[in-house]
């Protein structure tokens, strides 16, 4: 009887997480082997010898410092960016009545379902028209759909949990609408602020497949463009190849942990902070 | 919900939704129609497309390289989906209980889906590596067979499954909120009948959170169709013998190496054919054991 | 209280003003591929080029791979906004002159008091005549496939280095010889235009018709003995590195590290070879079919020009490239064999000290070359062909099907518009 808690309680939820955890482990460890060294005898958890030598190699071989600096600003435009969108489209889908809010519900389910790999030829074309191919316009833009509809359902959602009375209350004050939503009703959902923020951040940084298309000068390449450009480049050095994703995982990962609260401790009401 | 429209603001509300609607039009709407407009054509991406009929079509039937990309695709949401759900389910039913440690094993969890896409494919591509991957050292560990994992077709599909089975954090996060909403006085009255935890699972959890489960399945079909363009183009270049040569990646190749933008139009269109009749499929089920209303 | 607004839309200018930055002058875009010793090269060869013109300013793209290197052009020609000037091997710049988006270059060079094709040698240019008339593009270099080879291990194995006219059982005895532990003998991508000289050298054809193919034909006759013989080298012979091990360590790197006693490949790896420092190396031409001719494949980039780009300053840059001062910068790089005759005899090419010791190979070797095919669907031929031949050579894929396949499967893209 006392044996089955402890085995569902904490043996189980820990051998998973250190599951979950172990490709972080794994690209840590690998990172650290020295190059050229004869593949280890048995699980190797610290290699033999273990260096950094890979770390300072891996940015004298490609400009990842560039990289990186490209992809700071990718997500230093597109994250704010995303948070203005999906905040105003959240706060007015808050506001419309019934049936349209029905149909603007409806419609961002829909365009939360449509793959990217369905648009990505055509969207191309949208873009050519524009002239912007090979800056960034192409990687933020896709903040004008709140980087995914999902997070602006998000910012709906939370918005919806502000009482008709403060916002009215907010009216007789004389203030307008995009007064209400800065001063009053975006402070009440921090939360989802932060959430949106993490989520935006993450997958802005992580983009792979809108560079791949857009980006065509070597000097305008993200972080994650980068490590391809690496992995072609020595496709079987594999203490580079691990050091530049860990180099690239790192500030991502930064971000996940100081955010993580929001997420991991209670998803429903943290979202919700008239509630808690 | 406790919030109607707040009347003073709803009517002068909707111009908010601007930037939001231009994305969606500019970015979807407008591309998804240009992708069903190309589909018949010649387009190159150049040249004026003319309307060529079922030309594309006939191509499509007699291209053995589309046979292929679709029967990978089709084995991969058929392998890719349930693991991807049950790893998500069982990890969020597993650490969702208030305790100690209990925030470090969620974050845990979600780990993976926070690695860039290209990192993680990187790493699994060590982690299969047939002489150095730490699976493989495992195996050898054990005395085991070490596979040449993406040499075998069923290897690299398989690698690109369980590679797959990590980055679940969305799914992970609607389970871990849809458990906490379900009523704890269900389980008390289960565990008054002597219910074991498994019980409690089968007759309390599982029931409830059926028609969760069933949406983030029609939704992880659709994303997984389209998310596994990372790890085949970074892994495998949709090897070996085309095994992991999912259509996202076919339709890479012909629009944007070999200037067929009308015929990669098509396979988009049928791509998304396949994804609406495993959806329909999805539902029918669903409603059949009672799953969605 | 709309400062976050304001700050965006100066973001959002400043990054569209970064987008189309200020034209004092021409600004010009070369993109070529190649990792980062070979890049070196063109680095200083377009440093030179800017500081003769200080009117024209070259942006360098580098890309790693071919491969990718034929995404990228793709993207950037359908996304219009090409780079002025770009260096393509003769297999893959069809199907972009088939979309005439090409500037032919013969009109720049009838009109060029710079360049005079006599100086050059003529190997390359036919295959750069994509109507079979007029120059589309203009060849760089002239380098063919070769043996490298790691001299100490020839030496520790007692084996004569390997010479001008030698046999395939001459090579198949050093390769076997060669292999032992885990050095192996042999390195090889198991690819088209790795088979294609072997065949030739026995008799046989690749294609049916080079000018105008529709099917391949590497199932029958003289093409179909060479093609086996070289899947012997792994199927039978074993020795070449064993898939596994070939995943874990590519052959070029395993050549660096001095376990890999010859490497197939062209010009393009010795800036990198030359940072060899453990053994001696050295290169020999490919081997003879017994009774047969010596033969070669053609390796050869070529400056093409964008119609739409800045043709005029591009093609001074192609001008600078191909005149004697920028064939001697990439040549000292050891990046190109020069297709110039006076470079070709210079201390520049030549450089033994740096390596290889008898550079006079490639020259040979180019006398012996001949080119697959470069319409506008043999990209997409050899890809499906690389990928079914690499099935076979690893014994993934049972030999005869997966010849019969190689022939099947790929017919279909010949047509393929």
């Amino acid at each position: 009887m006392s044996r089955r808690p402890l085995l569902v309680r904490h043996l189980l939820p820990a051998a998973a997480a250190l599951l979950y955890a172990s490709p972080l482990l794994v690209m840590l460890s690998g990172s650290l082997r020295p190059r050229g060294a004869p593949p280890p005898q048995g699980v190797e958890f610290v290699p033999d010898g273990a260096t950094l030598a890979a770390y300072s190699d891996v940015f004298a071989l490609i400009p990842l410092a560039g990289y990186l600096r490209n992809s700071l600003i990718v997500v230093a435009i597109a994250v704010p960016l995303t948070l203005l969108v999906a905040s105003l489209a959240g706060y007015a889908i808050r506001l419309l009545g019934p049936r349209p809010k029905r149909v603007a519900i409806g419609l961002s389910l829909v365009a939360m379902m449509v793959p990217v790999t369905a648009v990505w030829a055509t969207r191309f074309e949208v873009f050519r028209v524009l002239g912007v191919i090979d800056t960034f316009v192409p990687l933020v833009a896709t903040a004008l759909l709140g980087t995914n509809p999902f997070l602006v359902l998000i910012y709906a959602w939370a918005f919806h949990r502000v009482p008709d009375e403060i916002l009215d209350a907010a009216a007789l004050d004389g203030a307008g609408v995009v007064r209400t939503w800065w001063s009053v009703s975006l402070p009440l959902v921090r939360p989802a602020t932060l959430a949106v923020a993490v989520l935006a951040f993450t997958f802005h940084w992580s983009n792979f497949i809108d560079p791949l298309l857009y980006l065509n000068t070597a000097s305008n390449y993200t972080a994650p463009l980068g490590l391809r450009l690496l992995q072609q480049l020595n496709p079987t050095d594999w203490p580079l190849l691990l050091a530049g994703c860990v180099v690239v995982t790192l500030p991502v990962l930064a971000v996940f942990l100081a955010g993580q609260r929001v997420f991991l401790d209670d998803p429903v009401h943290a979202l919700d902070s008239l509630e808690a | 919900m406790r919030a109607g429209h707040a009347g003073a603001h709803a009517s002068g509300a909707a111009w908010l939704l601007g930037p939001y609607g231009v994305g969606v039009v500019a970015l979807l709407a407008l591309p998804a129609a240009l992708t069903f407009g190309y589909a018949l054509t010649n387009y190159t991406g150049f040249n004026d497309p003319t309307f060529t009929g079922l030309t594309n079509v006939r191509r499509a039937i007699s291209d053995p390289l589309f046979h292929a990309s679709l029967r990978a695709s089709l084995w991969y949401v058929v392998l890719a989906v349930p693991l991807r759900l049950l790893a998500a389910t069982g990890l969020a039913l597993l650490t969702q209980a208030p305790r100690r440690f209990g925030r470090l094993y969620r974050a845990a969890a979600y780990l993976p889906t926070v690695i860039p896409d290209v990192a993680l494919a990187l790493v699994f591509l060590w982690v299969f590596n047939p002489v150095f991957g730490p699976i493989n050292q495992v195996l050898g560990a054990l005395g085991l067979v070490q596979p040449i994992w993406l040499s075998d077709p069923w290897g690299a599909r398989w690698a690109i499954v369980i590679m797959m089975a990590f980055p679940i954090g969305e799914a992970f996060l609607a389970v871990l909120a849809g458990r906490r909403e379900l009523n704890p006085s269900l389980y008390d009255a289960a565990r008054v009948d002597g219910a074991a935890p498994w019980q409690q699972f089968r007759y309390v959890t599982l029931p409830q959170l059926a028609p969760l489960l069933a949406l983030l399945a029609i939704r992880d079909t659709i994303m997984t169709l389209q998310v596994n363009f990372v790890p085949a183009y970074v892994m495998t270049d949709g090897g070996p013998d085309s095994a992991t040569l999912f259509l996202p990646v076919y339709v890479f190749d012909q629009a944007f190496e070999f200037f067929q933008f009308g015929y990669g139009a098509l396979l988009t269109v049928l791509l998304l054919g396949v994804t609406a009749a495993l959806i329909g499929l999805q539902a029918l089920l669903a409603r059949r054991w009672r799953v969605l209303g | 209280m709309y400062r976050p607004v304001a700050l965006l839309l100066a973001l959002a200018l400043a990054l569209s003003a970064c987008a189309s930055a200020g034209d004092e002058g021409a600004e010009i875009q070369l993109m070529l591929f190649g990792d980062a010793q070979e890049l070196a090269g063109y680095e200083q060869m377009v440093a030179e080029f800017e500081a003769a013109n200080p009117d024209v300013d070259v942006t360098l793209s580098p890309v790693a791979k071919q491969d990718d290197l034929l995404a990228k052009l793709t993207t950037s020609f359908a996304g219009g906004a090409p780079p002025d000037v770009f260096l393509v091997n003769f297999r893959k710049y069809g199907q972009f002159a088939a979309q005439g988006v090409l500037a032919d270059v013969q009109p720049f060079l009838d009109a060029s008091d710079v360049l005079d094709p006599a100086d050059f040698t003529p190997t390359a240019f036919d295959a750069f005549r994509y109507d079979g008339e007029s120059l589309t593009c203009f060849p760089q270099n002239l380098s063919s496939l070769v043996v490298y080879f790691n001299v100490d291990l020839f030496e520790a194995a007692g084996l004569p280095l390997p010479a001008m006219g030698w046999t395939w059982d001459d090579f198949l005895a050093a390769a076997t010889a060669l292999t032992d532990g885990d050095v192996y003998g042999l390195g090889t991508d198991p690819k088209v235009i790795r088979v294609a000289p072997f065949v030739w050298s026995n008799g046989g054809e690749v294609v049916d018709d080079p000018l105008a193919p529709t099917t391949l034909t590497l199932d029958t006759g003289p093409a179909r003995e060479a093609l086996d013989w070289f899947l012997d080298l792994s199927l039978v012979h074993g020795v070449v590195p064993p898939d596994r091990e070939e995943q874990a360590e590519d052959s070029e790197s395993r050549f660096l590290n001095g376990r890999l006693g010859m490497y197939l490949n062209s010009r393009r790896v010795t800036p990198t070879m030359r940072t060899i420092e453990g053994f001696r190396w050295d290169v020999a031409t490919l081997p003879v079919a017994p009774g047969g001719t010596p033969a070669s494949i053609l390796h050869s980039d070529a400056y093409c020009l964008s119609a739409d780009g800045d043709t005029e300053a591009a093609w001074r840059l192609v001008e600078f490239a191909m005149g004697e001062r920028g064939q001697t910068i990439l040549a000292s790089s050891g990046r190109t064999v020069p297709s110039r005759f006076d470079v070709q005899a210079s201390e520049a090419f030549l450089d033994r000290a740096a390596g290889p010791p008898t550079p006079e190979v490639f020259i040979r070797s180019a006398e012996t070359v001949r080119a697959t095919p470069h319409t506008a669907t043999w990209t997409q031929v050899e890809k499906l062909a690389d990928d079914i031949l690499e099935e076979i050579f690893y014994g993934r894929l049972d030999r005869e099907a997966g010849i019969a396949r190689l022939i099947e499967d790929t017919r279909p893209r010949f047509g393929a518009s």
